[in-house]
C-alpha cells in the first residue's frame, strides 16, 4: 500500500529544462532523435565531450570532471531557459538540489590512484575535494552566482522524484521562489565492470550517463508545464516506462491506465537517476504533442492524438512519490 | 498542550540520540561533558602513514541484519536512531504511519574501498562484497527498511552540513503534512579514504583539536550519529505527548564562492542563521548560546566568528564541542543539534574542550568552563565543503 505523500503539495511550475544526454544537448535536436526509432544500443550510452565545453563556463570549470561539467551545462541551460520567469527573482530566493545515485565516483578512484600511487600523506587535494557528491553543486552554485538553499542528495531507486517532491516542499512553503532540480550520472569503467558482473546476462542492462535539470517556480508562475511527485499515477495519455531493460520483462508492463505506453530506456540507457531521463522524453512528447520514444503498448487505436498529460512509472518499485506526473500548461 | 502551535515553523523534537568519540549514548555524553573529558585515539583503526588524533566510537555497535551489517555508518546510525526513539516513546511503526528518514552522511555515500580498488587495479577481477555493500549502505534507505518507514526519505550528501540540512528538510516534510514523525541527523565512520583527503587538504591537526584558539592547527576526524525524532504537533497530541523541546527555525543558504573554502565575510552562513532566526520568530539577543560548527581549521573559525560577532552581541555564549567528538562530517550537524537540545534542558554547556586563548583574528570566544543557561532559545550551525551553510534554531518550550 504506498502512502498519499506526494499527492499533498501543489505541482510546480517547469519554467525552463536544461539536459546534456547521449543524443546531445539541444533539445529540439533531441525531440527529432526520439521520434525515430533508436540505433543499435551499444553497451553503454555515453554523453559525448563535444556536448560539453560552454562559452558560460569557460575556464571557470578546467579543474572540474565530466560529472561536474554535465550537471552544470545541464542547470545552466535550464536556468537559460527560464530567464524570462526568473529575471527579477533575487539569487537568494532560489534553491539547488542535485540528485544523483553513484556521484562522481570517477574522480572519487582517481583519489584512490593517487592515495595508493604515492600514499596516504600525499594524494592530490583538486582530486579530493572534487570527489565528494556535492562538487557539482558548488559549481553551479558559484557559476549562477545563487544564494538560496543548495544540496546534494543519493539514492539508487527515488532520488530525483524525492528532489521533485522536496522542490514542491520549499516553493509551496515560500522557501524559495525558484528552484533548479536535476540529477546527474557518469559511468566510469569500474561501475561498467562491476554492472556486467552483478548483472550480466540475466537482462539487457544499458548502463547510461548524463544530467537533466529543470527550473520550477510555483504552482501560479507561467511555465511550460506542471510537474510533481505522486505515489501512483492517474489515468494519463503517455506512460513512460523507467525500467532497465529494452524491451521490458513482461512484469514490468504497467496496470495502470494510459493510451500509450512509451519507454526511453534505449536512448538514454539506465541509471539510478533514469527517471529524470525519462520525463525529459515525456517533456519532449508534451512539447511535440505526440508521444516519442520506443513504443511499448497501445491501448486503444488513434495513438498519434495530442499528449496534454504523461506520467513516469517504476513497474519494480514499491515506494512512495516514485513518479512524476507532468501536465501541459 | 501543543505549546509550539503559535508558532508556524514549529515541530517537536520528540527524542533525541547520540554516539560519538564523546560517548555511546546520551547519559555517557553528558557525563563527559560536564567532566570536561575528551579522549583522543593517537591509533588509528585502519592502517595508514598518517598520524593524527581521531576521535573514535569504542561501544560495540548493533548487529543488523547480514547485507547492512558490514555498513557501519549504517550501524552507528541505528544505534543513535534507537535512542531517540526510546526517548520518544516510540517502540516500533506498525507500516501504516508515516514516518519519514532524512539522514546525511558522507563516507557511506561513496565507493571508497580501498582493497577492492585496489584488487581492480592489479588484478581486474575483484570479489565485488564492497560494491554490493556500498549499494546497501544509503543511510535514508537502510533506516527506512530497518524501522518499516513508509514516509518521504532522503539520504542528504551535503558534506560537513548534511546532517543540520537533514534535520531541516524532515522539519518541512511534516510542515507541508507529507509525514508525522520523522527520524533525521547524520552518521558517519571514519574511513582512511577521507583521512587523506583532509590532511592533503592541509586542513588536520597532529594535536587534540583546538575550536576558536589562537593556536589552533586544524581539525581531528571523528565519528558518530546524532539523531533527533520530529514529530507533528498534532501527532503528539493524538499521542498525549508534550515533549517541551521544538526545532522552531531551520535556515540554508550557499556562499557560490568557492569548492572548499568558506566566503571569507561568511555571507552563506550569515543568510542562514537570519532565516533561522525569522523562522524562529526571535531576535538575536534571545538567543541563549550557540553551538558553533568550530572545526579548528584557520578559515572556518575565522569567517564564522565574523558572522556571530555581526549577528550577535557579546552576551551570546558559544559551545565549541569538537574537542570533544572530533570533526564528525556529515554527523557533525546532526550531533550538535542534539548537544544543543541538552543545553537548552539540562540548563549548561560543557567548557570547549581545547579552547585556551582568545585569537587575534576571530572577536567571539567559546566557554573556558562548563556554563550555565538561562534561556529559551539556542542555535546551532553548520559550514560545509561547496559553500553550504545551514543552522537550527531549537526551543525549550516547557
Amino acid at each position: 500500500m504506498k502512502s498519499e505523500i506526494g499527492n499533498l503539495l501543489p505541482p510546480a511550475s517547469v519554467l525552463g529544462v536544461g539536459a546534456v544526454t547521449p543524443l546531445g544537448r539541444d533539445l529540439q535536436a533531441i525531440g527529432e532523435q526520439l521520434a525515430e526509432p533508436a540505433a543499435a544500443t551499444p553497451a553503454i550510452l555515453r554523453v559525448s565531450d563535444d556536448f560539453l565545453p560552454d562559452p558560460a563556463i569557460g575556464g571557470r570549470m578546467r579543474r572540474a570532471d565530466r560529472f561536474a561539467r554535465m550537471a552544470a551545462v545541464a542547470a545552466l541551460d535550464s536556468w537559460a531557459a527560464a530567464k524570462d520567469a526568473c529575471a527579477n527573482v533575487p539569487k537568494q530566493r532560489v534553491g539547488l538540489i542535485v540528485a544523483s545515485g553513484f556521484g562522481p565516483h570517477c574522480r572519487g578512484f582517481r583519489f584512490l590512484d593517487g592515495l595508493l600511487d604515492c600514499g596516504d600523506s600525499d594524494a592530490l587535494p583538486t582530486d579530493f575535494s572534487h570527489s565528494v557528491h556535492g562538487a557539482a553543486a558548488a559549481y553551479i552554485t558559484e557559476l549562477l552566482e545563487l544564494r538560496g538553499p543548495s544540496l546534494s542528495t543519493t539514492d539508487f531507486e527515488i532520488g530525483f522524484e524525492q528532489a521533485v517532491l522536496l522542490a514542491q516542499c520549499w516553493l509551496d512553503q515560500r522557501a524559495c521562489d525558484r528552484v533548479i532540480v536535476g540529477a546527474v550520472e557518469e559511468i566510469g569503467e569500474v561501475l561498467i565492470h562491476c554492472a556486467s558482473r552483478m548483472l550480466g546476462g540475466e537482462r539487457k542492462f544499458v548502463p547510461g550517463e548524463g544530467a537533466v535539470f529543470m527550473t520550477l517556480g510555483p504552482a501560479d508562475a507561467a511555465g511550460l508545464a506542471r510537474l510533481e511527485a505522486i505515489a501512483q499515477p492517474p489515468e494519463v495519455d503517455l506512460m513512460v516506462l523507467d525500467v532497465p531493460a529494452n524491451p521490458p520483462m513482461a512484469t514490468e508492463r504497467p496496470t495502470i491506465a494510459a493510451r500509450i505506453t512509451t519507454t526511453f530506456s534505449p536512448y538514454f540507457g539506465h541509471s539510478p537517476s533514469s527517471s529524470a531521463f525519462q520525463l525529459l522524453g515525456g517533456f519532449l512528447s508534451l512539447r511535440a504533442g505526440r508521444p516519442l520514444g520506443r513504443l511499448v503498448a497501445t491501448a486503444s487505436p488513434g495513438h498519434l492524438a495530442a499528449v496534454d498529460k504523461v506520467a513516469t512509472f517504476k513497474p519494480s518499485c514499491d515506494l512512495r512519490a516514485a513518479s512524476l506526473l507532468m501536465t501541459k500548461a | 498542550m501543543s505549546q509550539n502551535r503559535g508558532r508556524p515553523y514549529s515541530v517537536w523534537i520528540a527524542g533525541v540520540g547520540a554516539v560519538s568519540g564523546a560517548g555511546p549514548d546520551v547519559s555517557s555524553t553528558l557525563d563527559a561533558f560536564w567532566n570536561a573529558r575528551r579522549s583522543p585515539a593517537s591509533t588509528l583503526p585502519f592502517e595508514s602513514s598518517i598520524i593524527c588524533p581521531t576521535f573514535q566510537v569504542a561501544a560495540e555497535l548493533p548487529t543488523l541484519p547480514k547485507a547492512v551489517n558490514r555498513c557501519r555508518s549504517l550501524r552507528l546510525a541505528m544505534m543513535a536512531v534507537r535512542e531517540a526513539m526510546a526517548e520518544a516513546e516510540i517502540k516500533e511503526f506498525s507500516g501504516d504511519e508515516r514516518v519519514g528518514v532524512c539522514i546525511g552522511t558522507t563516507v557511506a555515500s561513496q565507493l571508497n574501498s580501498i582493497p577492492f580498488y585496489d584488487a581492480y587495479r592489479r588484478e581486474g577481477n575483484p570479489p565485488l562484497d564492497a560494491v554490493y555493500d556500498y549499494l546497501h549502505a544509503n543511510l535514508a534507505q537502510g533506516v527506512a527498511e530497518l524501522l518499516g518507514a513508509a514516509g518521504p526519505r532522503m539520504t542528504i550528501v551535503n558534506a560537513c552540513s548534511s546532517g543540520t540540512d537533514a534535520i531541516g528538510v524532515a522539519a518541512s516534510w511534516i510542515r507541508a503534512g507529507m509525514c508525522d514523525v520523522a527520524i533525521a541527523g547524520g552518521a558517519d565512520e571514519l574511513n582512511r579514504v577521507a583521512l587523506a583527503g583532509f590532511w592533503s587538504l592541509g586542513v588536520m591537526s597532529s594535536r587534540p583539536c583546538a575550536p576558536f584558539d589562537r593556536d589552533r592547527q586544524g581539525l581531528n576526524l571523528g565519528e558518530g550519529a546524532g539523531i533527533v525524532v520530529l514529530e507533528s504537533p498534532s501527532h503528539a497530541e493524538k499521542r498525549n505527548k508534550n515533549h517541551g523541546m521544538e526545532l522552531a527555525g531551520f535556515g540554508a543558504a550557499c556562499d557560490g564562492h568557492h569548492l572548499t573554502a568558506p566566503h571569507p565575510e561568511g555571507r552563506g552562513l550569515d543568510a542562514a542563521i537570519r532565516t533561522a532566526l525569522s523562522q524562529a520568530g526571535v531576535t538575536p539577543n534571545q538567543i541563549a548560546f550557540i553551538n558553533v560548527h568550530g572545526t579548528a581549521t584557520t578559515e572556518n573559525d575565522r569567517a564564522e566568528g565574523k558572522v556571530i560577532a555581526r549577528i550577535f552581541d557579546s552576551r551570546v555564549s558559544l559551545s565549541a564541542t569538537k574537542g570533544y567528538t572530533g570533526h564528525t562530517l556529515g554527523a557533525a550537524g546532526g550531533l550538535e543539534a542534539v548537544f544543543t537540545v541538552l543545553g537548552l534542558r539540562k540548563g549548561w554547556i560543557p567548557a570547549s574542550a581545547g579552547f585556551e586563548n582568545q585569537a587575534e583574528d576571530i572577536a567571539v570566544a567559546p566557554v573556558r568552563q562548563r556554563t550555565a543557561i538561562d534561556g529559551e532559545f539556542a542555535l546551532s550551525t553548520s559550514l560545509a565543503f561547496g559553500g553550504n551553510n545551514s543552522a537550527v534554531v531549537i526551543r525549550r518550550s516547557e
